[in-house]
């Protein structure tokens, strides 16, 4: 008893068909193509994916290499070692710079602590979660893996799925809170960012939060975002 | 005890102090003490920037207001300048005081860069902490800050940004009022009011690195820590420097299993939390690419090829073994190991080996029965208010930085009266109550005029009123504390020696320090690193158990044990982390002795000269890597601790001693720290009842009796003849930058180290034709002709030239001859 029924379960949700059947893999057909039945589903626009590491418009890396990141860390898979920037060649604006930078996604639980801690809108998440490695230094994600090329884009390792259009909605407004870590912040702003400019500010809380309960109101499903 | 009515110090009644009222509850203050640490005494923490326990408060910063009312009404006062008085009210938490505190801290930010994920402070900052627990949290200033160009090296190891700084003025009360450089001071006024050097004056202070660490904000960095780690991201454990012999009590921070921080622990007993910047820096070296990682044993072609521990031990124990007589045999160093690490190689070698020609001494410090044999004093007695102290050595700035500190607070602040015999004017300057600086050879004279009480009349170009002043200093019932050392390596010990003789004669009371330079050298004797000794002081032949092997008579020195290589008569010679090549005040010697000597055996942490003619080389672990014990120039233990994991194979010296044991079929007795320190325990009585496990415990450590039961008999030696007129008597000492191992392989040290400059007097010079600042030759009779600049000097005596060891240039032992009583050099412009 009881082991039959386990595959009584199976057989039954067999029957139902599998809702993320639309992904698969992103694995390409002969011709190298992704079969036009391989869709992601839509992610709501604060899902919180691999990350990357911002310049500023100028091109200038925004990272101080502070190391607040990798204090705040709850799995600790955050790696920073600053450096003094040579005065010939800065890498930031300022003194420091972040001279190694590793997370290891083996162990990142994509809390967005880091995001939060980041005094600089340095390190923030997009929205890819579709990659998978076969060896652990694949995991381990270096700095020039995390920086965005030059155009401020991620960079799109071999061992990620990414799609047209996915590059977007990487940058500093994932973050929730404003940098006087109070929750009735105004209209908070963010630093130019490569490849996006400087954005809009955020409303103030208290419209936002008015506008997440109208939002909530019109569609349950919150979790399968706007465009569902 | 039966009282008696003129006992009132005896008395059970303790004066219980000032009574005064901390936020309502009842107290005692003592005497003169001031609020601030009156309250921290009982557990009341008053916030500040600016005021430190080791410095006169100045008031600078106000964060410590509190509130106090002295009997005429309440009022704000800084609790950092006020001692208490009897029945002051007090009160830290009232409203008046936090908006006070609110108040300061909201002015101290206007100016305040937001810095700190860049700034190194940033986590360990007392602004943030006091910003975070008493500020406003909300700063109304919205205006333009202050800018100034970011840091600025203000000398090679530290950098000033003074956007941070808060104007606390402790660097630069550190700088002028304890390290006696006052070289960084307050400049302009107003809210432009700024720390800064003097035009083309770096602060090039032997100490500069205390003033990082006492700096409350990140306006001061140390190059070598600059970003290196975060205050998270570092581990801490205490333990004892091992630089010089004052021991020093530090903490070793790390982080990834790297030293990358070292900082002063306030000791009451030794440094009172200040560090030299070798004390301080050093921990650099353990970094160095200069590390031996793996056993090297040379092959046929002359190459050092990498090897196994155990091929590498079976041939250093085999030309150990092979040679024809433990006479054949020499050992020297071993002040770089641990106590526990130089009782095994003691052990080894005496107690199984029958060698006695162990000498961790490199000829450049005293006889070992003297620095055993004579009566310790502790710093703290040495610097006791009212003492008189007699400086017979090197300048302690240059080889004992803290220790210098301890007795310039004690001649500045606590009326201590300085004598100076060393052979040339010390850091001291005009603070010296008696300046007696002996021509080179002439101390033992001059000590023995003052015990015979001839002072009526000038000696040896010393006034009769300075002698006067000292013979009456010595004579007065002030207690006398005798700092002895090799203050002349161009002069033999025996110098020295007859001095201290001349001197106990006439303070018999006198107590010593032998401020030897080397870690732990006082160690090293102790565990019986040294010729006719067994550990504990006692002379070869006293029984003791797992000794049995001990030879019956005394062996070699490292002069000694050198001359025999030179002369054909040593087969293997082991270096115990001793470099005799660069550090043996007689070059020639030991470049005749490394030509003929046998095999060589070094031990050691890294690659020097003497390991590049090394056969067997085994890699050892060093100071932040190793468990042990430290013995300082008190006699006084404190722990060492690991911080990190030692490189590659490198091992700790008593497990290399035990291995080297076990090849040769022997057996140590021990194959744990543990088991060495009880064996310690068992063997030397002075060490019965030291308590390993506890002894760091305590910052201070503990002073064990040291020497046994030596019994000094000590003679005055003759007067050493003239000079005759070329000559000039040569004075060769040491400089805090030397190209030593340890500095040499420390990134940012290595370029601190001065060129060779002789120095002579003004009238010298003129008499030679030479300009200050010229390009001259110096020779010995018989010698090569070294060329090296000369400069008139107004603090060198007539008749003696002044040349620095071991730094850039001209290698001042390349003019030494070892056992010399003094050394004569020509000077030719
Ligand atoms: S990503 Fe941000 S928080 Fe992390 S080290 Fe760089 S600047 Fe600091
Ligand atoms: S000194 Fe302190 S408060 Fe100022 S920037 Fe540095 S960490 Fe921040
Ligand atoms: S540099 Fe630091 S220690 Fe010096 S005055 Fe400024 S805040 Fe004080
Ligand atoms: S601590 Fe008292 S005024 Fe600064």
């Amino acid at each position: 008893m009881g082991y039959f029924e386990g595959f009584g379960v199976t057989l039954k949700k067999w029957g139902e068909g599998v809702t993320t059947k639309e992904y698969r893999g992103g694995r390409t057909n002969r011709k190298g193509e992704i079969s036009s039945k391989d869709q992601k589903a839509p992610k709501p626009e604060r899902v919180h994916g691999r990350h990357v590491l911002n310049k500023y418009e100028d091109g200038m890396e925004k990272c101080i290499g502070c190391e607040l990141c990798a204090g705040v860390c709850p799995a600790n898979c955050i790696y920073v070692r600053g450096k003094d920037n040579p005065v010939d060649d800065p890498k930031s604006p300022g003194e420091r710079f972040g001279y190694v930078y590793e997370i290891n996604y083996l162990r990142c639980i994509h809390c967005d602590m880091c995001v939060e801690a980041c005094p600089t809108e340095a390190i923030t998440e997009s929205k890819l979660f579709e990659f998978s490695f076969t060896n652990r230094s694949d995991a381990i994600y270096t700095k020039d893996e995390l920086l965005v090329d030059d155009k401020g884009m991620p960079q799109h390792l071999p061992w990620e799925d990414w799609r047209p259009g996915e590059d977007q909605h990487t940058s500093g407004w994932m973050r929730a809170t404003a940098p006087s870590g109070k929750a009735s912040y105004l209209g908070t702003g963010w630093s130019g960012e490569l490849g996006y400019g400087v954005r809009e500010g955020d409303l103030p809380q208290d419209e936002k939060d008015a506008s997440v309960r109208d939002h909530v109101t019109v569609d349950e499903h919150d979790d399968h975002g706007d465009h569902h | 005890m039966t009282a008696t009515e003129n006992t009132e110090p005896e008395s059970p009644e303790v004066d219980p102090g000032v009574p005064f009222t901390l936020n309502g509850v009842e107290l005692h203050a003592n005497e003169g003490e001031l609020l601030i640490s009156a309250a921290e005494r009982h557990g009341v923490h008053i916030p500040h920037f600016c005021y430190h326990p080791r410095m006169t408060p100045v008031g600078m910063c106000r964060m410590c207001l509190v509130e106090v009312d002295g009997g005429r009404g309440p009022s704000l006062q800084p609790s950092c300048m006020l001692p208490v008085t009897p029945n002051m009210i007090v009160n830290t938490e009232s409203e008046p005081t936090t908006k006070a505190q609110d108040g300061v801290l909201e002015l101290l930010l206007i100016n305040h860069p937001l810095d700190c994920p860049v700034c190194d402070k940033g986590g360990e900052c007392p602004l943030q902490d006091n910003a975070y627990a008493f500020g406003p949290g909300e700063s109304r200033f919205v205006e333009e800050k202050r800018h100034y160009e970011k840091p600025i090296p203000i000398s090679d190891l530290v950098y000033l940004d003074r956007e941070r700084c808060i104007l606390c003025d402790r660097c630069t009360r550190f700088a002028d009022e304890v390290a006696g450089d006052p070289l960084i001071h307050f400049i302009d006024r107003g809210s432009q009011t700024q720390v800064n050097t003097f035009p083309e004056h770096e602060f090039s202070s032997y100490f500069s690195g205390n003033t990082v660490q006492i700096c409350p904000v990140g306006a001061l960095t140390a190059q070598p820590y600059r970003f290196a780690a975060r205050p998270w991201d570092l581990s801490e454990t205490e333990s004892t420097s091992m630089v010089d012999s004052t021991g020093a009590r530090v903490a070793l921070h790390s982080s990834q299993n790297r030293l990358v921080r070292i900082q002063g622990v306030d000791s009451e007993a030794t440094n009172w939390g200040w560090l030299s910047d070798k004390e301080r820096f050093i921990y650099e070296a353990t970094d160095s690419p200069d590390r031996i990682t793996e056993p090297l044993v040379r092959d046929g072609s002359g190459e050092p090829v990498r090897t196994r521990w155990n091929s590498a031990i079976k041939k250093a124990v085999e030309a150990l073994t092979t040679a024809s007589d433990p006479r054949r045999i020499g050992v020297i160093g071993g002040a770089r190991l641990t106590l526990e690490s130089q009782y095994a190689w003691a052990k080894l070698l005496k107690g199984l080996g029958a060698i006695d020609n162990i000498d961790a001494q490199l000829g450049d410090g005293l006889p070992a029965d003297v620095v055993m044999g004579l009566p310790k004093a502790t710093i703290a007695s040495a610097c006791a208010p009212g003492g008189v102290v007699v400086l017979l050595g090197a300048d302690p700035k240059e080889e004992l930085p803290t220790l210098y500190l301890r007795l310039r607070h004690a001649v500045q602040s606590d009326g201590v009266s300085l004598i100076e015999m060393s052979p040339r004017q010390t850091s001291f300057g005009a603070s010296v109550a008696a300046r007696l600086n002996p021509l080179p050879g002439s101390a033992g004279q001059i000590a023995s005029a003052l015990a015979d009480g001839m002072v009526g009349t000038s000696i040896g170009g010393i006034s009769s009123g300075e002698l006067t002043t000292a013979h009456e200093l010595l004579t007065s019932d002030r207690p006398v504390t005798i700092i002895v050392g090799r203050g002349n390596l161009a002069e033999s010990a025996d110098v020295v020696v007859s001095a201290i003789a001349a001197l106990r004669r006439l303070v018999p009371n006198a107590t010593f320090l032998t401020a030897l330079r080397r870690g732990n050298i006082h160690g090293a004797l102790e565990m019986g690193l040294t010729p006719g000794y067994l550990p504990g002081g006692r002379p070869l032949g006293t029984a003791l158990a797992g000794w049995e092997m001990a030879p019956p008579s005394a062996g070699l020195d490292a002069e000694g044990i050198l001359r025999a290589a030179a002369q054909g008569s040593l087969d293997t010679l082991v270096l115990l982390g001793a470099d005799p090549l660069r550090d043996f005040p007689d070059h020639t010697l030991a470049a005749a002795a490394f030509e003929r000597v046998g095999t060589v055996i070094s031990i050691d942490s890294f690659l020097t000269a003497s390991t590049d003619r090394a056969d067997v080389i085994l890699p050892a672990a060093m100071f932040g890597e190793v468990d042990g014990t430290f013995m300082n120039l008190e006699g006084r233990i404190s722990p060492v601790q690991a911080k990190v994991t030692s490189p590659g194979q490198a091992w700790p010296d008593w497990m290399i001693a035990a291995e080297f044991a076990q090849a040769a079929g022997g057996d140590l007795g021990f194959g744990t720290l543990a088991e060495v320190r009880a064996d310690i325990s068992a063997s030397v009585p002075a060490f019965a009842d030291v308590d390993w496990e506890t002894e760091g415990a305590s910052s201070d450590g503990s002073v064990v009796e040291t020497g046994g039961s030596i019994e000094l008999s000590l003679t005055e030696t003759a007067p050493i003849p003239p000079a005759d007129d070329y000559g000039l008597r040569l004075v060769v000492d040491r400089k805090l930058w030397d190209n030593g191992t340890m500095i040499s392989s420390s990134a940012s040290l290595g370029d601190l180290v001065d060129d060779a400059v002789l120095t002579l007097a003004p009238a010298d010079l003129e008499r030679l034709g030479g300009q200050s600042g010229q390009e001259a030759q110096v020779s010995i009779a018989g010698g090569d002709s070294h060329p090296i600049v000369v400069k008139a000097d107004g603090r060198i005596r007539p008749g003696v030239a002044h040349i620095p060891f071991g730094v850039n240039g001209v290698q001042a032992q390349e003019l030494l001859t070892a056992g010399e009583p003094v050394v004569d050099v020509r000077v030719q412009v």
